[in-house]
């Protein structure tokens, strides 16, 4: 099934970077720094992660690639295209779903996708059986003739992704894809985009402020604060930064540790009854732990292990935690004023 | 810029309007009930007592031309509200992020007016029929009124959608849409001749398109002369290309 799979164009050549930015800013009235000079590319085929908290630029970032709104300075291509001399064009390769839902409720998921696909210049002969295979996809056949305002929320985004699939886009753009679904819905949703990015090659560039969901699907990510990018890297990198899991090792009894393995992992905080060992990667390292546990004739009555994720990465970046940044941040209020007052 | 692919973009907007009238069509039956008020009761009233001139036509037919128009003012000028609604679920950053260029999306959308328009002058020359006012049932100028109407539609929801680019919100608009439609109105012939206005207000309405539009429908649908017609065609085709190059130029402010 290779219905999805976006065709070369000659303009696009294969050595081409699908999205490249190099000091990219977006100033708004005000000089407040929506995108304050940042440069980043994204590989053929990759799926990229943009990671922050809300008014850190992401979705300006989105816009500025989508051609709905205007880069102040820098540049930045699509394919190897000149975004702001062939808007066209880069819109004709890119498939976008918003962070709001998009789809017209007042149209059946089957015209939604109709004039969607006439307004990207889909073939007329390929039409209908793009449409019908894009519905099928993401399992909404049975439901297309309904009116789209009685859709769960969770149809409603998957009805987005088949809308951004009639087009066959290189390159899809996902705001949030995941915001505000069940946790069964954003499985979904999560599983349509790794089989698209599998099957079909398909680049995919996602903004989130959800820490599981970039992990669970990056393979790179970019941490963007107040409009820069503070670190950039694999999941895996990133985390080893701050410094990799902890285990934590109690012990039945008080016992002399004598010299701990390096290779292994280190040990940072010994207790009488409990040790934590700092270690690159968790899960190789238990059974290790274990086996020198038992090889010192030492018992142990449990280990946990507690990983790094990606907060721990934005923790020590960005000085500040994620979680508590979705709640209070003066400037992204602030920001978020001037838009709106605009 | 490839011509057919403008022209496609633009008829598909007004397609998925026509879909949605399909879907739920509540809105034009509403629509009808203000126009049937006026010919009824403002209408049949001053038929009777005679107070405004009228020239050779009886009142009715001389003031079911204008409350035509006037309906139609009414739809096109709120039209930008259905456009920050729209903008609001996300529809205009759908249509805004597809290939098709911004132009045609907003010439779909004036078109979709168009077609709104014309669906209430339907109702209108129903309602027309219904009361028994003479006007010219013929196919000529049946379809010069409905030409006539879908071009002043434009117009007006092109200004709607110029100004929605700047309100940004529904509150906002509606706010102007009242400021604008009465004065609009009033400064027109279309429930008194110009030729009773006091002067002043006779040179506002030698500049109030809704002139031009009542005009035209007038000397269409009850007059059956056509002297004026040219030139009220050529102002509401200028004003309407003007409104909407700068809707064009104008609308991908809503997103911001």
């Amino acid at each position: 099934m290779d219905v999805f799979r976006p065709r070369e164009s000659a303009k696009t050549a294969l050595n081409n970077k699908a999205i490249e930015a190099e000091n990219l800013a977006k100033i708004y009235r005000g000089n407040i720094k929506a995108v304050d000079g940042i440069t980043f590319s994204i590989d053929q085929g990759e799926i990229f992660g943009l990671l922050g908290p809300n008014g850190a630029g992401k979705t300006t970032t989105i816009k500025m690639i989508m051609t709905l709104t205007t880069k102040t300075s820098g540049s930045l291509h699509v394919f190897g295209l000149d975004v702001s001399k062939y808007s066209e064009q880069v819109r004709k390769m890119i498939g976008y779903i918003p962070q709001s839902i998009s789809v017209d409720a007042d149209l059946t998921a089957y015209e939604n996708l109709l004039i969607f696909s006439k307004l990207s210049y889909v073939e007329k002969k390929e039409r209908d059986s793009r449409i019908h295979k894009a519905l099928e996809y993401m399992g909404l056949s049975a439901r297309k003739d309904e009116i789209v305002k009685r859709y769960s929320g969770g149809m409603m985004r998957r009805l987005e992704i088949a809308q951004a699939l009639v087009n066959h886009p290189k390159l899809l753009l996902l705001d949030e894809p995941s915001i505000g679904l069940d946790p069964s819905s954003k499985k979904q949703v999560w599983d349509s985009i790794r089989q698209l990015n599998q099957e079909f090659g398909t680049t995919i560039l996602i903004t989130t402020h959800d820490m599981n969901e970039a992990d669970e699907l990056c393979d790179r990510i970019a941490i963007m604060s107040e409009g820069k990018i503070a670190v950039m890297g694999t999941p895996a990198e990133l985390k080893r930064e701050v410094g990799g899991d902890i285990i934590t090792v109690e012990m039945s009894d008080s016992y002399h540790i004598p010299s701990f393995p390096k290779v292994i992992g280190k040990i940072i905080r010994n207790d009488d009854l409990e040790i934590e060992i700092l270690t690159e990667d968790g899960e190789q390292a238990i059974p290790l732990i274990a086996d020198f546990f038992r090889g010192h004739g030492i018992s142990v009555e449990s280990i946990s292990i507690n990983k790094a994720n990606l907060d721990d990465v934005f923790m020590k970046y960005a000085k500040r935690r994620l979680t508590d940044e979705m709640f209070k941040s003066v400037r992204k209020t602030r920001r978020d004023f001037a838009r709106h007052s605009r | 810029m490839n011509i057919r692919r403008f022209f496609s973009s633009a008829i598909t907007i007004t397609e998925m309007e026509a879909r949605k009238i399909r879907h739920d069509s509540t809105e034009l039956w509403t629509r009808i009930i203000q126009p049937a008020l006026w010919l009824l009761i403002f209408g049949e009233t001053f038929n009777t007592i005679r107070a405004i001139p009228s020239g050779n036509f009886s009142y009715l037919q001389f003031l079911t031309p204008g409350i035509l128009a006037q309906s139609v003012l009414f739809i096109s000028i709120f039209y930008g509200i259905t456009v920050v609604w729209e903008r609001d679920v996300g529809i205009i950053t759908r249509l805004l992020s597809t290939p098709s260029p911004r132009y045609s999306i907003v010439l779909g959308k004036s078109i979709a007016a168009g077609l709104r328009g014309v669906l209430q002058a339907i109702m209108i020359f129903l309602l027309a029929l219904i009361l028994g006012v003479k006007v010219r049932f013929d196919p000529f100028d049946i379809t010069g009124v409905f030409l006539v109407v879908i071009l002043f539609a434009m117009c007006f929801s092109c200004l709607s959608m110029l100004l929605a680019s700047y309100m940004k919100t529904r509150d906002r608009m509606m706010g102007i849409g009242q400021a604008l439609t009465m004065p609009l109105f009033f400064a027109s012939n279309a429930i008194y001749p110009i030729s009773i206005m006091p002067s002043w207000l006779q040179y506002v309405s030698i500049v109030n398109p809704l002139t031009y539009a009542v005009d035209a429908i007038r000397s269409l649908l009850v007059e059956g002369n056509y002297a004026n017609l040219p030139i009220d065609i050529l102002v509401l085709a200028i004003s309407t290309v003007i409104f909407q190059v700068l809707a064009s130029r104008t609308i991908k402010k809503l997103l911001e």
